[in-house]
């Protein structure tokens, strides 16, 4: 039997991610770019470049799962998905113990409960405000002046941190103007900004429970600073992926597998 | 009841309280230096504080003596103390724990269980409490009894009703029909009957009889200390006022939570006595008032402090609010004679269950015989029975009396939505014109 | 199914130019059978299209759409409300929009408000609810003359029949005997803000109910909350095939007696009955267990599969019972899902992923 191969495509507000798969879950290619005006055009670029990489052509691919906030734009998709199931999923293949999955993203973090299959059983998800999400390190580090790097660097839990709301991005922002104008230190500044997003987080997983591993995804897990204080928070150690953008690509590419061999056997039965 | 209970409950009010107390005195001899732009402190803040600490400390002994109620600051507590419940005031917890900028960590223990942060925070500060025991009073004792009354807001109910549901204890609720334009007869009787209503509850749950003679003398006694907290608040009328309404915020605890009771009946006077000699001597609650401003709205209890002293600082003495008259406005209605329906009329009228027009006239009145040069209102997220209005009130007070007015958006006791920044530039501006006025 | 429901906007412009008696109401309950006894048309106002604007200059940000809007169309002094307004007693920011319009802000035409007892059903309320009726009924009779007592209970018995049939429309809904989309079934419910009683039983007498039911929606969902769910996210249910089966809403069924009702003999006596009857709601602060065991009962009569909460920002009433209801919920392992709205006509695509996220879950539309 010759090989098949299956696509996740997950078009984000900031990057759209493409991952493929074959039916043995080896990845082929993970690609990450930015998703820019047009999320239909970044899917197509994406996607031709994620070919290219893993040396394959549209025919060769089974099935293609597009999610994300793009994922109705994705016209070469065969099934679309939400990112909250995609990232179940996805997690689940990278850590099979996964039992609660975070997901910091762009414009919001989600908290989901999953079974045995990565199947969700339960969501929470942020409000329309974008505290406790990327778009808010972003604002913050612009603020600060600091890139997103420096914005990252372990501090030292038990050190001073500024205080900080966690209710409102706009707050928060005004909170951080007025501390500056006090000459606080740029790292208590920038330690009291996790704080205030871990808080975030923490409000959502105390709503729905955690069970499990738990495994954190989005681009907000390569800010140590933040993961070693949301692991203080919650007590527990956190699962990192390699690349914690793509999960929700890589699960993707796993529903459209799945998905591809359910059909097929409803169809021979 | 137990034997035990009962001795040690005594041991503890006759000896340990004050032993407690006198050893909490020896560790505060250390105290801040009082700035500058203030008077010399009131005396009677000890007494204060020494009453508060009973109580909270007392509340720990009180399990199997007496019953204990949590009760919200409008209801007619009077009915409640013919049975001895001991009373815990959650809001007045709540602002406690506001004051101690504590307020966020509570809110954020309810929000985690799933209370949406645009709740009340007084209401999130006790769920907080309730669900996680935590409280910075030591502990409190567990509820036997729920009581409230929408008269200060509908809110009490939802809220008293969640905690109820946790608990699973009674809740008696009070219902005060919002006076659109004047109480009537079907309102006023209806209040009464649900007043009698209660006695069997209160009887069954307390397992004590209600006796009308200890009733009134409860309610005489409430009755004359919201006339001595009336005439303390009179007294601000003084140029240079004795105390400011920031140092009235503290003082309002007993007449909130111990009003009934001895206690209570007996402070004020002590404070009567202080305010009134302070008077006669001209001793001013900052060091030179040349500003007299009114408070609308409950108290930012996390920026007491910086308020108080960012006013003083500029010669600006808060000397009436329409919070701290609350519990001195209605009480004239009270009659010995007529319990039931004086109750009624005394309860149902308070200021946040009286239409706008009213709370206007009450404003303009306190504006003019308070000799009030500039109005400061905070809208509290918290409070829609008080905020919601407050636009209007302030556009119509500004163009009638020719009052400098600012309004400041905040919360009560969630110090998480105070914006430093944007306050500041609001509060310089509003001294600027009222210096300039 | 093609129900021709008149437009809002129109029918009322119809009815003002005829002469019609036309009073604004605020939400959401009120005798309505006393109003129409006067020859009053009580039209719900509480949801106008468009953006709030005037509004922000007289109300705090944390207040919350309902309010806001309403105050928005107020502020219009429209033509189509030619004889005052209702306010309700509903929850605090209501109660001071009611003192706020009449004592500070002022329009020309008069200002009613009505008390809805918080307390439950018993001797001191009914009584005093009485007395309610009857104050009101005594202060619209120094505007529009005495009542007609004979018109009074023509009103009750046609509120009666409306009640009814209503009900066998909820009954049919649940059990797949109503071919009606989401947003055609929302529609009916919601004509009844705006038509005349007799417009609206004949609008209700042209709905088909069916012998047997149905094929069914793929999925079956139960809503909860203050209003029905926005057109946007209705149409959008029913692109996803999702079914809305039955309500918990307070402009939904929360406004229908419990259970059938006599027909009407006192009118009086009907009225306070059927108040007290309404089921249990956050606005009157009813039994947080009853409230549970009506959301039990109708998804189980219903088969909801799960329950969508779309609560209106800022709602502090249904704030705090939606904590409990879905901490019982989810304890009972049924899906919910919480929406918040701000009554604007926008769907964003954080609610979208939301739902179709929340639809996922229901279905295990996620292969092994």
């Amino acid at each position: 039997m010759h090989n098949l191969y299956f696509a996740g495509v997950d078009v984000g507000s900031l990057s759209t991610d493409v991952c493929i798969i074959d039916q043995s879950g080896k990845v082929f290619s993970e690609m990450v770019m930015p998703t820019g005006v047009n999320g239909s055009e970044a899917a197509e670029r994406a996607f031709d470049a994620s070919l290219k990489q893993a040396d394959l052509t549209r025919t060769d691919i089974s099935a293609i799962t597009a999610t994300g906030y793009g994922r109705a734009s994705v016209a070469f998709a065969t099934g679309k998905t939400t990112e909250i199931s995609c990232h179940g999923v996805g997690a689940h293949q990278l850590f099979p113990k996964t039992g609660t999955v975070i997901d910091i993203g762009g414009q919001d973090s989600k908290v989901i409960q999953v079974d045995t299959h990565g199947r969700m059983l339960d969501f929470a998800m942020n409000d329309k405000c974008a505290a406790g999400t990327g778009r808010f390190l972003e604002v913050m580090a612009n603020r600060l002046e600091l890139d997103l790097d420096e914005l990252s660097n372990p501090l030292n839990i038990k050190g001073e941190s500024a205080p900080i709301s966690s209710t409102c991005t706009v707050f928060a922002e005004s909170e951080v103007i007025s501390l500056l104008a006090k000459n606080t230190p740029r790292e208590e500044i920038v330690h009291g900004l996790q704080r205030s997003i871990v808080n975030r987080i923490w409000g959502m997983v105390t709503s729905i429970g955690i069970q499990g591993e738990v495994t954190l995804t989005g681009g907000v897990a390569h800010n140590r600073g933040l993961v070693a204080l949301l692991e203080a928070k919650l007590g527990l150690s956190l699962n990192i992926p390699d690349n914690p953008q793509t999960v929700g690509a890589l699960g993707g590419a796993h529903i459209a597998c799945r998905a591809y061999h359910s059909t097929l056997e409803s169809s021979t039965t | 009841m137990s034997v035990r209970a009962e001795l040690k409950y005594k041991i503890m009010k006759d000896y340990g309280a004050p032993a407690i107390m006198a050893l909490q005195d020896i560790k505060k001899r250390k105290k801040r230096p009082v700035p500058e732009a203030f008077g010399p402190p009131l005396e009677s803040n000890k007494r204060l504080k020494e009453i508060l600490s009973r109580h909270y400390f007392l509340s720990r002994y009180v399990s199997g003596v007496k019953k204990v109620a949590w009760v919200t600051s409008g209801a007619p507590v009077e009915l409640l103390r013919a049975f001895d419940f001991y009373t815990i005031y959650p809001e007045n917890h709540s602002a406690l724990v506001g004051a101690k900028k504590q307020g966020g960590d509570y809110c954020g223990i309810a929000e985690g269980s799933g209370f949406s942060q645009d709740i009340c925070s007084y209401a999130r500060i006790d769920l907080g409490h309730m669900l996680s025991g935590k409280t910075p009073a030591g502990k409190l004792p567990k509820p036997d009894l729920l009581f409230c009354s929408n008269n200060i807001c509908q809110t009490v109910l939802y809220w008293y009703k969640a905690i109820a549901h946790e608990l699973n204890i009674p809740l008696i609720h009070f219902d005060a029909p919002f006076v659109t334009t004047e109480q009537t007869e079907a309102d006023v009787n209806y209040m009464a009957q649900q007043l009698q209503d209660m006695i069997p509850i209160l009887e069954r749950v307390s397992g004590r009889v209600f006796y009308l003679e200890i009733f009134e003398e409860i309610l005489k006694r409430s009755m004359e200390t919201s006339k001595t907290w009336g005439a303390i608040l009179d007294a601000m009328k003084a140029q240079p006022a004795p105390m400011t309404i920031f140092d009235a915020f503290g003082h309002l605890a007993p007449i909130v939570s111990l009003r009934g009771l001895p206690v209570a009946q007996d402070y004020y006077h002590i404070l009567m006595d202080e305010v009134d000699n302070r008077v006669t001597q001209g001793i001013g609650a900052i060091s030179d008032e040349k500003y007299r401003l009114i408070w609308d709205n409950i108290a930012i209890w996390y920026k007491v402090r910086f308020l108080a002293t960012f006013f003083a600082e500029r010669k600006m003495n808060f000397v009436t609010a329409t919070y701290t008259n609350a519990w001195a406005e209605t009480t004239g209605h009270l009659n010995v004679k007529d319990p039931w329906k004086s109750m009624a009329k005394t309860y149902g009228q308070i200021i946040l269950n009286n239409n706008l027009k009213h709370r206007l006239g009450l404003m303009t009145k306190m504006i003019k015989t308070y000799a009030v040069d500039g109005m400061v209102m905070h809208s509290t997220r918290s409070c829609k029975p008080y905020s919601v209005g407050q636009f209007d009130l302030r556009k119509a007070i500004t163009a009638d009396l020719d009052l400098p007015a600012v309004i400041l958006d905040a919360d009560i006791a969630d110090e998480r939505v105070w914006s430093e920044q944007q306050i500041h530039t609001r509060l310089e501006a509003f001294c600027e014109t009222l210096e300039g006025s | 199914m093609n129900l021709s429901i008149p437009e809002r906007s129109e029918y009322l412009k119809i009815l003002s130019d005829s002469d019609q008696k036309i009073m604004g109401v605020l939400p959401a309950l009120y005798p309505r059978e006393l109003l129409w006894a006067f020859d009053l048309h009580a039209a719900e106002i509480w949801d106008p299209p468009g953006d709030i604007l005037h509004a922000n200059a007289h109300l705090q940000t944390t207040i919350c759409p309902v309010v806001k809007k309403s105050l928005e169309f107020i502020l219009k002094e429209p033509d189509v409300i030619n004889t005052g307004y209702l306010f309700p007693h509903t929850c605090d920011s209501l109660q001071n929009l009611g003192t706020q319009v009449k004592d500070l802000i002022g329009v020309s035409l008069p200002v009613y408000t009505f008390y809805n007892p918080k307390g439950s059903f018993n001797n001191t309320t009914t009584k005093y609810y009485r007395e309610i009726l009857q104050n009101f009924q005594s202060m619209l009779e120094v505007s529009y003359g005495t009542l007609d007592s004979e018109k009074l209970q023509a009103a009750c018995l046609l509120g009666h029949r409306i009640d009814s049939r209503l009900m066998d429309i909820q009954e049919a809904r649940q059990t797949d005997r109503l071919l009606l989309g989401n947003q055609e079934y929302f529609q009916l419910m919601r004509a009844q803000e705006y038509l005349l009683p007799k417009d609206y039983m004949s609008l209700l007498e042209q709905v088909e109910i069916l012998d047997q039911p149905s094929e069914g929606a793929k999925a079956r969902i139960l809503v909860s909350g203050i209003l029905p769910p926005s057109p946007q996210i209705l149409d959008f249910l029913d692109k996803l095939g999702v079914s809305i089966v039955a309500d918990d809403l307070l402009a939904g069924s929360r406004r229908l007696p419990k259970f059938p009702m006599d027909p009407p003999d006192s009118p009086l006596d009907y009225l306070t009955d059927r108040f007290f009857i309404l089921p249990p709601c956050s606005t009157r602060g009813g039994d947080l267990d009853e409230r549970l065991h009506q959301l039990n009962k109708r998804s189980k009569s219903s088969k909801a599969q799960g329950v969508l909460f779309d609560l209106v920002k800022f709602c502090e009433p249904e704030l705090f019972d939606h904590r409990l209801l879905v901490k019982t919920l989810r304890e009972q392992k049924i899906p919910v899902l919480t929406l918040e709205t701000e009554l604007d006509s926008h769907l964003s695509g954080q609610d979208k992923t939301r739902i179709e996220a929340f639809i996922e879950l229901l279905f295990e539309m996620v292969p092994r």
